[in-house]
């Protein structure tokens, strides 16, 4: 497939991405707004020799997904708040079992069933785990249908390096919005890791291998743990990933993901044009955190304001980030018909903190 | 050993000590498993996806690759692996618990689904680690330590038939039940298990063989009378039979 320039659903576009990466495998259910992706995944698929396959629940499709994982392919789900939730027992597992995958949250408004309008209420979900255990999955937040494409070449990367799932969170606003995305050619980055040390093959390839979903004895459940530990401290260092404008001599700094975080991009260009020095922090990695973007901050800055499409989740890593040292503000909504703050919201909030 | 693994093969891994019961019908369906992929000659590349439970352990005393699932899952994760590898040959081996009270919609939908992976439910009507509570195979009025008055069946409803379920299923094609309380009903078993892989490996669709075996521990019997007790008892309600074997219609096609 060669480079182009396509008009789509960032939904699709997120299909598009992953097949053109080298995903081959896609298990879904039917949930708004996620839908849309494996609608997209239905018919292009099998052009690339894979295949879309509808299960009977998020539980089905999480397992079904888990066992693609053991064979050493790359194999996706798609799906939205409660799908979510449903996966959540194999998110645990998969992180235990050290098994790659895409996975994508079109975040809806929450919780219970909530609604199918756009949010992002599972910023605790996805960073902490609604699963069992001490896990963590990459977990990255694009926020255009173009970073989308930018970002699934290394999201296929982190999941093969790292042996893990890689979890996007992208707000159902930005979801459901089309625009255009430039594609590069397609390149197949999953068959060019090598699992044939780990992947259940058959013993053709290599003595036994099992993949323990518990501890056989108590210093196995030990030994795991620690390995995992290492493991998430060294992509903690090494793959933190954030966008910054114009923080260097800001008074104030907003923070926010998806649809926010490009929303402050216009914010910041806006108030700096007024002579207002407002910068922002677009976290892009949600695990792990971008702390470090938040070490460096001067001392100019007197507030920091962080907006988010729920009552105020990731304010609390943001905190934590910046341990006290500068006063966090929030701002949110969620629920109603366009449960996103306004820019005037936005900036009118900015002004009582310069 | 090396003597033994002459005459048994390079499956079943005789040096293992088993983690089962004494008199466990797990011991017995392992073997007739690892005699099966012996025979076929499928052992370097099949894989067994174990559910959890008792069962959970068969795979240790195999030389094969293995997956253990989550609870109930096992059927999920053998149509994933299938959809990405389906040159290997898939089982599941998972007890009453995991195959019919937590995992029942996934077996069915994968009975359903009519791909070439293959169940095994190995049935001792209770849930046997965790020590002997009630499972949807429980008999009415037997007495498990969560129905210590016995099965009420107005509460917690009749004891379940599974391979019935999947009999007018056009995605099963090989759907059997068996039991182990004799020498005669293990070698009908025996050819069940072959039969089972059989289907997979030509690929004609999903089969499933359910086993009646004891567990002596959970019904605290003796070895001697839980056998007694599955043959009087459980096959008069879980009755052996073959309910679809459309093998050979298949083979004629
Ligand atoms: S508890 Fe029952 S099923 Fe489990 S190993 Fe012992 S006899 Fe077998």
């Amino acid at each position: 497939m060669k480079s182009e320039p396509l008009f789509l659903k960032n939904a699709q576009t997120f299909a598009e991405a992953m097949v053109r990466c080298g995903v081959r495998y896609h298990f879904a259910y039917p949930i708004t707004p996620a839908t849309e992706v494996m609608k997209h995944t239905a018919v292009i698929l099998p052009q690339y020799g894979g295949r879309m396959v509808q299960m009977e629940s998020e539980l089905a499709v999480s397992n079904a997904l888990a066992g693609c994982a053991c064979t050493g392919k790359l194999g996706a789900t798609s799906t939205s708040g409660p799908g979510m939730s449903l996966m959540q027992e194999t998110m645990s597992y998969m992180a235990g079992g050290e098994l790659p995958c895409i996975m994508l949250d079109a975040m809806r408004v929450g919780p219970g069933d909530g609604d199918i309008v756009g949010a992002q209420s599972n910023y605790f979900q996805a960073t902490r785990g609604g699963g069992h255990g001490d896990y963590r999955v990459i977990v990255l937040a694009p926020a255009s249908g173009q970073e989308i494409v930018d970002i699934m070449p290394d999201a296929v990367k982190l999941a093969y390096t790292y042996r893990t799932p890689v979890l996007f969170v992208i707000d159902g606003v930005t979801c459901t919005m089309t625009e255009s995305a430039l594609f590069p050619e397609a390149h197949d980055y999953a068959s060019e890791f090598d699992t044939s040390s780990w992947a259940f093959t058959g013993t053709g390839d290599h003595p036994k291998r099992y993949l323990l979903t518990g501890s056989y004895t108590h210093s196995q459940g030990e030994e795991l743990n620690e390995k995992l530990l290492a493991k998430y401290e060294l992509i903690k260092e090494k793959e933190q990933l954030w966008e910054e404008i114009e923080v260097e001599d800001a008074d104030v700094v907003l923070v926010a993901f998806g649809i926010h975080g490009r929303m402050g991009q216009d914010l910041v260009a806006n108030m700096r044009a007024e002579g207002k020095k407002v910068g922002l922090i677009r976290p892009i990695s949600l695990w792990p955190f971008p702390d470090k973007a938040f070490e460096g901050l001067s001392d100019s800055v007197k507030s920091m304001l962080v907006v988010e499409m729920n009552h105020g989740q990731m304010v609390d890593d943001v905190r934590l980030a910046v341990n006290g040292r500068i006063p966090v503000h929030f701002l949110g909504k969620t629920g109603g018909d366009m449960p996103l703050c306004t820019l005037a919201e936005m900036t009118a909030k900015i002004n009582t903190l310069l | 050993m090396q003597e033994l693994a002459k005459i048994y093969g390079e499956t079943l891994l005789l040096d293992k000590k088993f983690s089962y019961c004494p008199g466990c019908g797990h011991g017995i369906v392992t073997r007739l498993v690892a005699e099966a992929i012996e025979a076929l000659g499928i052992r370097k590349r099949t894989i067994s996806v174990v559910g959890i439970g008792c069962g959970g352990f068969s795979h240790h005393y195999m030389e094969i690759d293995a997956i253990e699932a989550m609870h109930g899952r096992a059927p999920a994760v053998a149509v994933g692996y299938k959809v990405a590898k389906p040159e290997n040959i898939v089982y599941t081996y998972q007890g009453d618990g995991d195959c019919s009270a937590i995992g029942l919609a996934e077996l069915l939908h994968t009975a359903n689904r009519g791909m070439p992976v293959t169940c095994f439910m190995i049935n001792n009507n209770l849930f046997g680690m965790t020590g002997g509570q009630m499972s949807p195979s429980t008999l009415e009025g037997q007495i498990t330590s969560t129905t210590p008055n016995g099965r009420d069946v107005h509460q917690h409803g009749y004891p379940l038939r599974v391979p019935e379920m999947m009999a007018d299923m056009h995605g099963a094609k090989y759907v059997a039940r068996e039991s182990v309380c004799d020498a005669k009903s293990i070698r009908k078993a025996a050819s069940s298990v072959r039969k089972a892989l059989d289907c997979q490996m030509k690929g004609l669709g999903f089969s499933f063989v359910e086993f009646i075996v004891p567990c002596p521990t959970g019904l605290k019997l003796s070895v001697p009378d839980s056998y007694k007790w599955n043959k009087e008892k459980m096959v008069e309600y879980f009755k052996p039979q073959i309910f679809k074997n459309e093998m050979e219609q298949n083979d004629e096609n």
